[in-house]
């Protein structure tokens, strides 16, 4: 009877966008008279804060202060398509479509700048909120200046619009050969446990990841994303189930109190480490954080119980019920000749009463 | 200053923690009416008879919608891919799920309209459920469609698969054979906000509908389809949602809020009670896989196969996509270099799963990292190792023959690894995401290494403006 302490090891890759691509996303900026941008887009803030980046990305491609920028993604009506805020795309596919548009509106300022300071638009850019000429800072306007006579002097409108999009792919019947994705992040995450090896429970101490994201357009949005990943992870790997007794559908948890979600007491401490290894495509080189931030948790966690008291739980999560059963049940794996069999009780070979295919169980259906 | 790559506060940070956000649920208009739903008591039955008379004449209803209400009542969340519709908006004649969504009324208060709720006659029989993914090729099994309880991606081949190059070959060399088997569970994606939506009739005509959908486009393009509408008809108000992980991709409260407000010609809104929210959305998959690796004693991966079986639930909604998506991800970040992949779609008497929070690739991953560790105890190869020497290179090919262009598996392998204090030998410790070479490039895996190729074309109309804002 003793709190036995373990350590377990995952890496994880994902990709960025929905798989087989075919999901655009639009947008459109226009530019008021005193140089203020309006960014509309149909993406949704699910409260993980894509707006704040979304408006990093066109502040900085147009070369205006951050607080210049109001995100509008309202309606319908005035915002364009996002296909949406879900598989890890809301940096990447909606903000390269702000991107792009960001910079055709920025041409068009650069344009009524050239014919205000008869200076090529080539040989002039846009920043902190000044249009000045490359080579001789002194000779400047102001956005301020520029959007107006663009307004009231010349009668002309600032707008540029954006789409972008990875184009849809079928895989091969198959082969399933085919490039379903527009990027890939990459993570490791090490899990410290303590397992009870008289109650079963596990208690995750201590969670270290190191995240590839390509570009942390906002580091601390980066790593909020990270650790309210992990906790979700952690409710993974030892806390959550629908359905605790599945396959049956009894005792299904109907309430916050009936189902064990992870609540602060189950805080672990956190190291988080951030890559920047710029993707060529996203927006600023970055890549998805989204989803993965929860897939490295329950395989690490896996591993650190084994790690600490010698058994494998290879079903999520590992509840105390679990941990015992394996403790007093240890399951050896069958050997045969070079096969090294694991869990036999739980696969379709031992569940199902269909009789093997030609290529064993794991082909039940291939080559009839 | 540069924006990017700045720690900026949140642009309506303040505004949510102190409770200034106008959420869906905070939007009140005059006239509002409320909604409740009546809901499948029973996991699979055929319903005899649906009689909404008596609750149509209770206190305070304006309107009640059924089946028989819906211009147009099957509508498939996957259509634009190719997956045939298969779940009503609401139910006609049998139920599949427990929770599934019957009736609903709308009345002056929420009281009122759950007491209307209570008056709706509805005769049903139970019959069977199934519910273990394991037993979806057994004979004599209850049967979730008509079509029987494994999907066919295509006529004649129920699963989405991946083979690349010689997998016998791969098993024959083996030193080891390691099998193991794998379920990842089904959560609740548990947002703060359950699902809500507000379905306005304008005076011209048109319908504004606030929702805490996660995509407003792909909620108006199934809201319009359910109605028969052009989206023109339609005006979609949100973009701030109280948190989604997947499950507010479901859309049903929306289509069912507008019917019910162009019946009523009143706005309704509609909110999710938190058991509804737990019992009646869906969920993330349950997700059963079995892995065979084909090893040499050294830690190389020759080969892998795997069946992974993947609970749906009671219809399709977005599972087709998921397993696919989980299919190319079965290798993890390792290079395989033969691979047998089959993943099925198999339906249940759940409450439908869908999105959540990376879904397919989750379970992918829980499965293929616990069995990578169980692999390295097996033939006593530290887990840190066997991950730095299989894991993507520079030039390596996917499961699904992509050349990886700049995978970081190395790096972000090191960087934990100093994280957590683990040494590993030099050897190790100084590895790269570089191309394969020398040791690193065993002869079964010359063959993986070419070109990384370059961006299709789609790429290029954003080229011209990292050029010009970098």
């Amino acid at each position: 009877m003793a709190l036995r302490r373990g350590r377990g090891i995952a890496t994880i890759e994902y990709p960025t966008g929905m798989n087989q691509g075919g999901d655009p996303s639009q947008a459109w900026i226009k530019i008021k008279p005193d140089g203020r941008i309006d960014v509309f887009s149909g993406t949704v803030d699910l409260g993980q804060g894509s707006k704040t980046v979304h408006t990093q990305i066109a502040a900085d491609m147009i070369g205006v202060p951050y607080e210049w920028v109001t995100m509008n993604n309202a309606d319908t009506d005035s915002s364009p398509v996002s296909f949406g805020t879900f598989a890890s795309r809301g940096t990447f596919i909606d903000g390269n479509a702000i991107a792009v548009a960001a910079y055709r509106a920025k041409q068009r300022l650069l344009e009524v700048a050239s014919r205000m300071m008869e200076v090529d638009a080539e040989d002039l850019d846009i920043g902190g909120g000044e249009v000045s000429v490359t080579g001789a800072p002194e000779r400047k306007l102001s956005v301020e200046e520029v959007a107006s006579t663009a307004a009231w002097s010349y009668g002309e409108m600032l707008v540029g619009s954006g789409a972008w999009m990875f184009p849809h792919v079928e895989p091969d019947k198959e082969t399933g050969e085919c490039e379903p994705h527009a990027a890939i992040s990459y993570a490791s995450c090490v899990v410290d446990v303590e397992v009870d090896d008289e109650t079963g429970e596990v208690r995750i101490l201590r969670i270290l990841q190191a995240y590839d994201v390509g570009r942390a357009i906002n580091p601390v949005l980066v790593e909020g994303q990270i650790q309210g990943g992990a906790i979700m992870g952690l409710g993974l790997a030892v806390l959550e189930e629908s359905f605790p007794f599945y396959p049956s559908l009894e005792h299904r948890g109907a309430q916050l109190g009936t189902y064990v979600a992870p609540g602060m007491r189950d805080l672990p401490e956190m190291v988080n480490v951030v890559i920047e290894d710029p993707d060529p495509v996203g927006p600023y080189g970055a890549k998805a954080i989204g989803e993965m931030a929860n897939n490295g948790q329950g395989p690490a966690t896996a591993a650190a119980i084994h790690d600490a008291v010698g058994v494998w739980v290879t079903e999520m999560p590992a509840r105390p019920d679990r941990v015992l059963r394996a403790l007093e049940e240890p399951r050896e794996p069958r050997r045969d000749g070079r096969r090294v069999i694991f869990d036999e009780h739980l696969s379709t070979a031992t569940v199902s009463s269909r009789e093997p295919g030609p290529d064993g169980w794991l082909f039940p259906l291939v080559g009839e | 200053m540069k924006a990017v790559g700045a720690s900026l506060p949140r642009y309506d940070g303040i505004a949510h923690v102190t409770a200034r956000t106008r959420y869906v649920d905070d939007v009140r208009v005059p006239d509002m009416l409320w909604a409740k739903a009546l809901r499948s008591p029973v996991a699979s039955a055929r319903i005899l008879r649906l009689d909404t008379t008596r609750a149509s004449r209770m206190p305070g209803v304006h309107a009640v919608v059924t089946h028989r209400d819906v211009p147009k009542n099957v509508v498939g969340h996957q259509e634009v891919w190719g997956i045939d519709p298969d779940e009503p908006l609401l139910a006609s004649d049998e139920v599949r799920f427990e929770g599934q969504t019957i009736a609903v009324v709308a009345a002056e208060t929420e009281p009122q309209a759950q007491a209307a709720v209570d008056a709706i006659e509805l005769a049903y029989e139970e019959r069977p459920a199934f519910t273990d993914v394991r037993r979806a090729f057994d004979a004599g099994q209850p049967q979730v469609t008509p079509t029987g309880n494994v999907y066919f991606y295509y006529p004649d081949q129920p699963q989405r698969q991946i083979r690349k190059g010689d997998i016998d070959a791969a098993f024959a060399a083996a030193d080891v054979i390691v099998e193991g088997t794998y379920r990842s569970q089904g959560i609740e994606q548990l947002p703060m906000e359950p699902a809500v939506a507000m379905a306005i009739p304008e005076p011209d005509g048109r319908l504004t509908i606030h929702s805490a959908t996660q995509a407003m486009y792909y909620s108006m393009d199934i809201t319009a389809r359910h109605l028969c509408l052009p989206m023109g008809r339609l005006k979609f108000v949100g973009g701030t949602v109280g948190g989604g992980f997947g499950g507010k991709l479901d859309t049903q409260v929306e289509p069912i809020a507008a019917l019910l407000a162009m019946q009523a010609q009143r706005p309704v809104k509609w909110r999710l009670t938190r058991e509804e929210e737990m019992l009646c959305s869906s969920t993330r998959a349950y997700c059963h896989v079995e892995i065979a690796d084909a090893m040499t004693k050294d830690g190389w991966i020759l080969g892998r196969r795997t069946l992974s079986l993947h609970d749906a639930g009671a219809y399709m909604r977005t599972s087709a996509y998921s397993c696919s998506k989980h299919t190319f991800h079965l290798a993890g970040a390792y290079t395989i270099p033969a691979c047998a992949f089959n993943t099925f779609v198999v339906m249940t008497n759940r409450v439908p799963s869908a999105a959540m929070r990376g879904f397919g690739v989750t379970e992918a991953s829980f499965a293929v990292e616990t069995h990578m560790n169980r692999v390295a105890e097996v033939l006593g190869v530290d887990p840190w190792e066997i991950r730095l020497k299989n894991a993507n290179r520079v030039g390596d090919s996917s499961p699904s023959r992509v050349v990886y262009g700049n995978p970081s598996t190395v790096s972000t392998l090191l960087a934990a690894a100093d994280a957590a204090d683990e040494r590993l030998s030099g050897e190790y410790a100084s590895m790269t995401n570089h191309a394969r070479g020398g040791e690193l490039l065993p002869a079964h895996l010359v063959e993986q290494q070419s070109e990384p190729r370059t961006h299709p074309l789609a790429w290029r109309d954003a080229r011209p403006a990292f050029e010009g804002g970098k």
